[in-house]
């Protein structure tokens, strides 16, 4: 189905469509929310660092903005540690210089709270300014005990967060020093929990006697962080960490596998023998046996969701190996929403493309237009981070994949099946509410 | 320095701006910046009773080339889109931390576009740097009492008001209004209608203080005409010289009251009614003010429904008079709070604290009627915890981060913004009013006997 509004059709293109580079067409001039920038990202993950602070460097609208998230993250059952620490760049410090405010900051972080680590997190000011930062640290560096590990974040060089999220973890590389290979070792890049060590992947490797040393950035001290380079290999979860992968490698010859994570039963098992060859485990009884179980849901599952049509967005991990799930199910995607389409993203679009499914394509970072595109399309299902209450105001059931996004492995895919085939708490009252209003309005 | 690590960075002018301009119908924001800015936006309005600004709030999407040119295609062509599409009245620009840097100039791209577009434009340029969010919210309430506030009423509005005209427990005692013959149409049709002025959308229980003021207004026939800005919209603003009275809320609303006296000659009283001594005078100045007068039988039924004392819920051995209490939200509330607690429930206040100074001389020295035990004014985080742990308080009302701070005080009682973990949608919690006199005595109640040490003295 082709989009009757012309503001909406001339921004759609199907996935057959999709130019060589990836990119898809913005969707407005004036954009609402746009994507979220790398400040708020980085601030939001540096806490996962053990015994680490940070000082937020940036205006007063970025500081109060990342503080209310971590209080807002406080309340959720992945809260991060409280270890932000913040200094105002204000009018003067643009005319006059930041430099000397940020020194007595940073000694002071050291001097009150002791860290191992002090993260220094630029915004964009900074960049704009252009006053030499890097240099100011290398100045008291010898002055402090913390290790000084700057990372910047400026927004208006990139419109999402990817860079300022890869610096993150190249940070972390300032703390690697060169060790003896331990055989049998992993470090997990890209997963940004603290259950991390508890998901499938990491119960299936430490079954075959394989260590897992770090999960990066989820939980680490800087001493492991130190000696992270000495592992067998390194299982990249995500394009976030690949940056890092790749200068562990050249620098110290850690080995890595970029490894994003897949959905479809056969993508899961691929996914798993690539892992387990690299670390030459054999995981094939494993992984035969979660497949089959795998495949029994989605055997179950297929007479109730059959012929539903859904959208697509918001996905940790392959989106299009996502879809060829839910085509697996019976389920036609009839759009996805996507910010930004990865190279590596082809494969798994062609092999859909090769299933005959060819859905739209859309830039989904614009709120408004989304909902005028799913208003026309009209999904049974959203599946992936959307307002519930305006999806409810469609008719549209949202299934928000949030507990799907901690797992890895088939346990993520069953997770998935779950979701799309329970009602959330709460959802019944909510598209009642707004069936009322809706009503209302005519 | 404070690095803030228990307290919180003050949200600046920016966010005034913001806020104040949210809660207007037909009005929508279009800020200069990157799209970060915009997307946290979207998060932190939830922390305000879960609110969003989705439909309101836009942005250009700065880029690099933006900055290192200094080009304004952007910010122009989202002008143009959001005039065509949505058909706003007014578009107000708002620059972020990256626009003022630049030193974009938001007014000449007014002044080379406005001639083109069908909404009004209006340009907010402090971009974070002029100071905190109060700052920011006079700034949008003197450009909108300047530019958008009109003499003559449009005719939609009068017809909507007379509508909606009030008929109960009115007794006019035949007094002029002030206003009349300033305003000559608004005053014929909105004889008895008052704004109220100093809400904005991040004011905190504004849902429930709102319609207590409301539901007391009507008690002596006097309808609320807008209430500027948090529930308003552009029609209502232009038409703010139709009411007969200004109500204002909290300070920062006077700059506006005072510009609208000057210019239409309506004239304001300022203040909030706490506790039944308060809520009776707040009544009776009001009515005075508009040629109305509070009927006793009115009052009485008040009274007997809400006035209930603090003596008649508790049992005589059920001391409180030792209790020590923090108070710490903006002056107003602190200053009704504070009285309340004194003349309501016998409790002088141990600790006050204000996040701003108040700019008005005489507010201080209210203030200091009331005998706070200790008065701190912009603290920071230590000083704070300093004097938290000296007094030692049973109660404090105060912000999310106050309530935190405060971990072992028993009874903790938002009552400040910023209440990320407190949601305030229910319009029957009221702070303020009759309403807001009878809510607070029984949570304090139900809260002590909760905690019964600190009746043990």
């Amino acid at each position: 189905m082709t989009p009757k509004n012309p503001d909406i059709k001339k921004r759609c293109i199907n996935l057959s469509e999709l130019p060589e580079d990836g990119l898809l067409e913005a969707t407005a001039h004036a954009k609402y929310p746009g994507q979220h920038c790398s400040f708020r990202a980085v601030a939001g993950t540096v806490p996962l660092i053990k015994n680490s602070y940070a000082l937020l460097l940036g205006p007063a609208i970025c500081l109060y903005n990342a503080k209310l998230s971590m209080n807002m993250r406080s309340l959720t059952s992945d809260p991060r540690p409280n270890n932000l620490l913040f200094v105002n760049y204000s009018q003067d410090d643009i005319i006059f210089g930041f430099r000397e405010k940020v020194r007595e900051a940073i000694l002071q972080a050291d001097q009150e709270y002791h860290p191992e680590v002090l993260f220094l997190i630029t915004s964009c000011l900074q960049e704009i300014v252009g006053e030499d930062f890097d240099a100011c640290i290398d100045e008291i560096r010898p002055h402090v005990k913390a290790k000084l590990l700057i990372i910047h974040t400026e927004n208006f060089t990139h419109e999402g967060a990817a860079p300022g999220v890869e610096n993150m973890f190249k940070s972390l590389f300032e703390l690697m020093k060169p060790q003896p290979l331990v055989d049998k070792t992993v470090n997990i890049l890209g997963l940004w929990t603290s259950t991390a060590r508890k998901t499938e992947l990491a119960r299936l490797l430490v079954g075959k006697g394989i260590v897992i040393k770090n999960v990066i950035p989820s939980y680490c001290t800087p001493s492991e962080l130190q000696a992270a380079p000495g592992v067998q290999l390194n299982i990249v979860l995500d394009q976030y960490g690949l940056p890092l992968a790749r200068m562990m490698k050249e620098r110290f010859g850690t080995q890595y596998i970029y490894a994003r994570k897949p959905f479809l039963p056969d993508s899961l098992e691929k996914w798993y023998l690539e892992i387990a060859g690299a670390l030459d485990v054999d995981l094939s009884v494993e992984i035969a046996d979660l497949k089959k179980k795998t495949e029994d849901q989605i055997t179950r599952a297929r007479p109730v969701l059959g012929g539903k049509t859904c959208s697509v967005s918001g996905i940790s991990g392959r989106p299009f190996d996502l879809a060829r799930l839910l085509v697996r199910l019976g389920v036609e995607p009839k759009v996805m929403l996507l910010q930004t389409v990865l190279p590596e993203d082809r494969p798994d679009m062609q092999a859909l493309l090769s299933d005959g499914i060819d859905p739209i394509v859309f830039r989904g970072d614009n709120s408004l237009q989304n909902e005028e595109l799913l208003a026309e399309l009209s999904p049974d299902i959203s599946v992936g981070a959307f307002e519930r209450a305006a999806l409810a105001g469609m008719g549209i059931k949202p299934v928000i994949l949030s507990t799907s996004n901690y797992l890895l492995g088939f346990e993520s895919t069953i997770e998935v099946l779950r979701l799309l085939l329970e009602k959330p708490a709460g959802l019944d009252a909510l598209m009642y509410k707004e069936k009322i209003l809706v009503a209302g309005e005519c | 320095m404070d690095l803030k690590h228990s307290g919180f960075p003050v949200p600046s002018d920016y966010f005034g701006v913001l806020w104040a301009l949210s809660g207007i119908k037909d009005l929508l924001i279009l800020e200069h910046g990157s799209t970060g800015t915009c997307n946290y936006n979207a998060f932190n309005y939830m922390i305000m009773n879960r609110q969003s600004p989705k439909g309101k709030l836009f942005t250009s999407g700065m880029d690099e080339d933006d900055v290192v040119m200094g080009r304004d295609e952007k910010i122009k062509e989202a002008i143009f889109e959001l005039d065509r599409k949505y058909h706003p009245k007014v578009i107000a620009l708002v620059a972020t931390g990256v626009t003022s840097v630049i030193g974009l100039d938001l007014q000449g791209i007014i002044e080379e576009v406005q001639s083109t577009t069908e909404a009004r434009l209006l340009s907010y340029p402090g971009g974070g740097f002029a100071g905190d969010y109060n700052l920011g919210i006079k700034e949008v309430f003197r450009s909108l009492v300047n530019n958008i506030a009109e003499e003559t009423i449009a005719e939609e509005t009068i017809s909507e008001n007379t509508a909606k005209e009030s008929d109960i427990g009115v007794k006019n005692a035949g007094k002029k209004t002030v206003a009349e013959g300033i305003a000559k149409k608004s005053a014929e049709a909105n004889a008895c209608t008052v704004n109220i002025i100093g809400p904005t959308i991040d004011s905190f229980n504004v849902v429930s203080d709102l319609a207590e003021l409301e539901r007391m207004l009507d008690l002596i026939g006097v309808r609320v005409n807008t209430v500027f800005t948090c529930n308003t919209s552009v029609n209502k603003i232009k038409n703010l010289a139709s009411a007969s009275l200004n109500l204002v809320t909290r300070d920062i609303g006077l700059e506006a009251a005072e510009i609208l006296k000057e210019r239409f000659g309506t004239p304001y009283y300022y203040g909030l009614p706490f506790g039944v001594h308060g809520s009776v005078q707040w009544l009776n100045d009001v009515a005075g003010m508009l040629g109305l007068v509070l009927e006793r039988r009115v009052l009485k039924a008040e009274v007997e429904r809400y006035g209930f004392s603090i003596l008649e819920l508790v049992n005589f051995l059920q001391n409180f008079d030792h209790l020590r209490a923090m108070i710490s939200c903006p002056y107003d509330y602190s200053l009704g709070l504070a009285g309340m607690m004194r003349e309501e429930w016998g409790i002088d206040p141990s600790l006050v604290v204000l996040p701003t100074r108040p700019k008005r001389p005489d507010n201080m020295a209210k203030l200091g009627m009331l005998n706070p035990g200790r008065l701190l004014i912009e603290p920071d985080s230590s000083t704070l915890d300093e004097a938290i742990s000296s007094i030692d308080p049973q109660i404090i009302f105060g912000n999310s981060y106050d309530l935190k701070m405060a971990g072992n005080v028993p009874i903790k009682i938002h009552a400040a913004f910023p209440a990320f973990d407190h949601v305030y949608r229910y319009d029957g919690t009221p702070f303020v009013g009759f309403r807001g006199h009878a809510y607070l005595t029984q949570t304090i109640i139900n809260l002590l006997n909760q905690n019964p040490e600190v009746f043990r003295n």
